[in-house]
């Protein structure tokens, strides 16, 4: 399968999806105006990924600065993928990165972190 | 026209912008969104503060962007002239985001006891309903008071909204959330 990288806009992130580093990179702003629509084409390249290409241990970085309430949704329907895959036995972490002066983040981390127990799931502070 | 007259209400007001008229795009959401950046910036607001900000701005006007959309998809007949603007209160140091536009009554039927109902939750219950939500898959599209509300509620202070009947089946629909600014 082949790699994915979607650039950032004024209002959507920076998409760096690498198989073979093992790497799921969410990094910027995410109020898309349809924000499923925007989000399929990692939604569905992050399921065949996991559908036998993923690597040992798979990296997720997460570095969303704000967001809008459906991209809360996606981004919780994504967390609800990587814990199937997780409970198949496959490893992976996660890394919520916020800025230290950013509550709003770091409180949208803990949520997160506390919706999916299962996860390894690290709150990491810039 | 006068424009000074409007300069110094504005200024008055605390207004730092406002869009008036015509249908919401995108492009203005987020350009007004980097002006809202630039001006948290001068004025030294916390990230956290402006980050609530920039949230609270972007839910409403795209709420508004997409009623006007489904509305138009639906070739229904629809008023656009929506209003939102962002504004200063130097009395207690808070910034607020107000919206308003024209609703059809189905509309405000729905969203009313919704509304009302976060309006008496306390923070905690807001946040526990708002995972809730999100964890139940519903409310899928962000129609109607759902979510999108309940991610203002949880990024401000105190909210205020108020439904204004002005024909047989439209109402004006005015809605606020003022955001504190804790002093750093």
């Amino acid at each position: 399968m082949e790699n994915l990288t979607i650039d950032e806009t004024k209002y959507t992130p920076k998409i760096n999806l690498n198989m073979e580093d093992g790497l799921i990179e969410l990094k910027g702003k995410s109020y898309p105006e349809n924000t499923f629509e925007f989000y399929k084409p990692m939604m569905d390249w992050v399921e065949s990924y996991f559908s036998g290409c993923e690597q040992a241990k798979t990296i997720i970085n997460f570095e969303i600065i704000y967001f809008n309430s459906s991209s809360s949704k996606l981004f919780f329907d994504f967390f609800d993928l990587i814990e199937e895959v997780v409970n198949k036995g496959k490893y992976i972490e996660i890394n919520w990165i916020y800025d230290a002066e950013n509550d709003s983040a770091l409180e949208a981390g803990e949520d997160f972190k506390e919706d999916f127990e299962k996860l390894n799931f690290k709150l990491v502070e810039k | 026209m006068d424009i000074t007259k409007l300069e110094d209400f504005l200024d008055d007001s605390g207004i730092v912008f406002l869009s008036y008229g015509g249908i919401l795009s995108q492009d203005l959401i987020s350009n007004m969104t980097e002006a809202l950046e630039k001006e948290a910036e001068v004025n030294n607001v916390s990230l956290s503060a402006s980050t609530n900000i920039f949230t609270i701005f972007v839910e409403l006007s795209q709420n508004m962007m997409n009623y006007s959309k489904s509305k138009n998809e639906a070739n229904e007949e629809f008023d656009p002239k929506g209003l939102v603007l962002v504004g200063y209160n130097k009395e207690d140091n808070s910034y607020y985001v107000l919206s308003r536009n024209v609703l059809d009554t189905t509309d405000k039927d729905k969203m009313l006891p919704k509304l009302e109902e976060i309006k008496s939750m306390s923070r905690d219950e807001i946040k526990k309903k708002y995972r809730e939500l999100r964890r139940s898959g519903l409310d899928k599209h962000n129609k109607g008071a759902g979510i999108g509300f309940l991610e203002i509620s949880k990024r401000c202070d105190n909210i205020d909204f108020k439904f204004t009947k002005i024909s047989e089946n439209k109402y004006q629909f005015m809605f606020q959330a003022n955001i504190l600014i804790k002093k750093k």
